[in-house]
């Protein structure tokens, strides 16, 4: 009977330490739903959201939207139902993603937006993003001063659902357009693509090959839209702007091929938002809806410091 | 019996009535509503007019300096504002100095206190006349759009009403006064050659 007790006991100990000690080992689990790993800049803002979670000590995995609104919904699903405790998201687009973003609410799971914006103030638990705006009023300015106010242009676009693409934009023309001489021949989507805004780039020099400048909402597209220049053999001619810093865009700076572009800084942005889980599961509860993210001007006079 | 059907008719009488003179919406639409026909100008006019003009936040130029070499941290801290992340803030500030140049829209002033400064009255873009007046927070607009829409407005004010009357005014030679906003960043270790975007220009 003695016996018969004791391992009864023994029985319920190793239930429940078995059960703590497993608990324990069950990290909280934190989702990184990227907008696409087709272009270098999210793999990098996705690969160092999952890095820094894991450095705090949760498990990270990332998902792939494919710039698709409806794959981040299958992705959305699937993550709520394997049990993620915070998602890090780089929305597809600035009204898709905010359905996503409810049912993950809805499911009591936090989402830190990463770059790009929605347009909600009460779905995110809050939003990290590149000041675009800023950081495409100087180079607005930089424009008008290289082109010195006058000429033609051409505007690539980025994605059209996303508002970084139209915050840029807003941005560079909150400046341009108050110079009437300068006139923009064509505006474009490039979907933040390089061999899409190359292929835009090569029509429109078509129809306007005495263009002097072109804007790119992003540095891929700047990329792609100097290949298109180049084989047209008006790349000293043409005045190219980018937006982002990535690496090979600072080196055609340094090489005087492309005269700006705009520094963001989406390590920052991916650190805060782990940051930002790690203090939601510590209990913290009062974030800022946006934060913006500072956007610095790279060009000729201060290359040496990129 | 006939006492029934006049009550019930005055029932329905005032349930219509009370039906068409109660409309239920909700919040958000109505806020949304709000913003959309938001007036931006009017908005910008009351932050320059009875804010920026008005503003005891803003300090002497070489007072910054001073707090700013003896205590950065701090000086950001009480004069300076960043919204979000990043190494800058903006600053409001007022010096008086003598006008050595005029090109192009820049302004060039000898300040006795802290050398050559530049006035731009040309390029009045951008969020450094909001930011640096503390006056607007992100919070107060729904969306990034709308709140930079703010600093256009802002802007149109000061580079189109404001400055161009007082810069008529003066001319190389002049001394002035002058206040407007300025960007430190936390690298910065010199203080010469600072680029003001101007909020007012007076003839001294």
């Amino acid at each position: 009977m003695k016996i018969k007790h004791l391992s009864l006991v023994l029985l319920t100990l190793v239930l429940v330490f078995g059960c703590s000690s497993k608990e324990k080992s069950e990290k909280p689990k934190i989702a990184v739903v990227v907008s696409t790993l087709n272009n270098p800049w999210f793999v990098m803002l996705a690969e160092s959201a999952a890095e820094n979670a894991k450095k705090l000590g949760y498990e990270a995995k990332i998902f792939d939207s494919q710039n698709n609104p409806a794959i981040e919904s299958d992705n959305f699903e699937n993550l709520i139902s394997s049990g993620y405790d915070a998602i890090l998201l780089n929305p597809t687009d600035s009204d898709g993603s905010i359905s996503n973003i409810l049912k993950a609410k809805t499911a009591g799971i936090p989402v830190f937006c990463m770059d790009r914006e929605v347009n909600a103030d009460d779905a995110a638990t809050s939003q990290i993003l590149s000041d675009n705006y800023s950081g495409c009023v100087s180079i607005g300015i930089e424009f008008v001063k290289e082109l010195k106010e006058k000429g033609k242009y051409v505007e690539i676009l980025g994605l059209v659902g996303d508002n970084n693409t139209w915050a840029r934009s807003g941005g560079f023309h909150s400046v341009v357009d108050k110079f009437p001489k300068l006139k923009m021949v064509a505006q474009q989507s490039g979907d933040f693509d390089r061999n899409k805004a190359m292929e835009v780039l090569e029509t429109i020099l078509q129809a306007n090959p005495d263009i002097d400048g072109v804007f790119c909402g992003n540095d891929a597209m700047a990329m792609g839209a100097f290949q298109a220049l180049q084989a047209a053999g008006k790349e000293t001619k043409v005045k190219i702007f980018g937006f982002d810093g990535a690496g090979d865009v600072i080196e055609k700076i340094r090489e005087k091929k492309i005269v700006a572009t705009g520094m963001q800084f989406p390590i920052v942005m991916a650190q805060t938002a782990a940051q930002y889980a790690d203090e939601y599961f510590k209990g913290r509860r009062d974030f800022p809806q946006r934060v913006p993210v500072e956007v610095e001007l790279v060009n000729a006079a201060n290359i040496k410091d990129y | 019996m006939k006492k029934k059907y006049v009550y019930i008719l005055v029932f329905v009488i005032i349930a219509i009535l009370g039906y068409n003179s109660v409309y239920f919406k909700k919040l958000s639409v109505v806020k949304n509503a709000q913003k959309e026909n938001f007036d931006f100008k009017a908005y910008a006019d009351s932050i320059y007019f009875k804010g920026i003009l008005k503003s005891k936040k803003t300090i002497a130029l070489t007072n910054l300096i001073t707090s700013v070499k003896t205590n950065q941290e701090a000086a950001f801290k009480k004069y300076g504002n960043r919204l979000g992340i990043g190494n800058s803030a903006y600053f409001m500030i007022q010096s008086t100095g003598k006008i050595i140049d005029i090109k192009d829209g820049v302004y060039t002033i000898a300040d006795k206190k802290n050398g050559i400064v530049y006035i731009d009255t040309k390029y009045i873009f951008g969020n450094a006349l909001r930011d640096a007046s503390g006056l607007v927070k992100l919070t107060d607009f729904k969306t990034n759009a709308q709140f930079n829409k703010v600093s256009e407005s802002l802007n149109d004010i000061v580079r189109n009403e404001v400055i161009p009357k007082e810069i008529k005014k003066v001319q190389i030679g002049d001394s002035v006064s002058f206040s407007g906003a300025i960007k430190l960043s936390k690298k910065q270790t010199l203080f010469t050659d600072l680029l003001i975007i101007p909020s007012q220009i007076k003839l001294q």
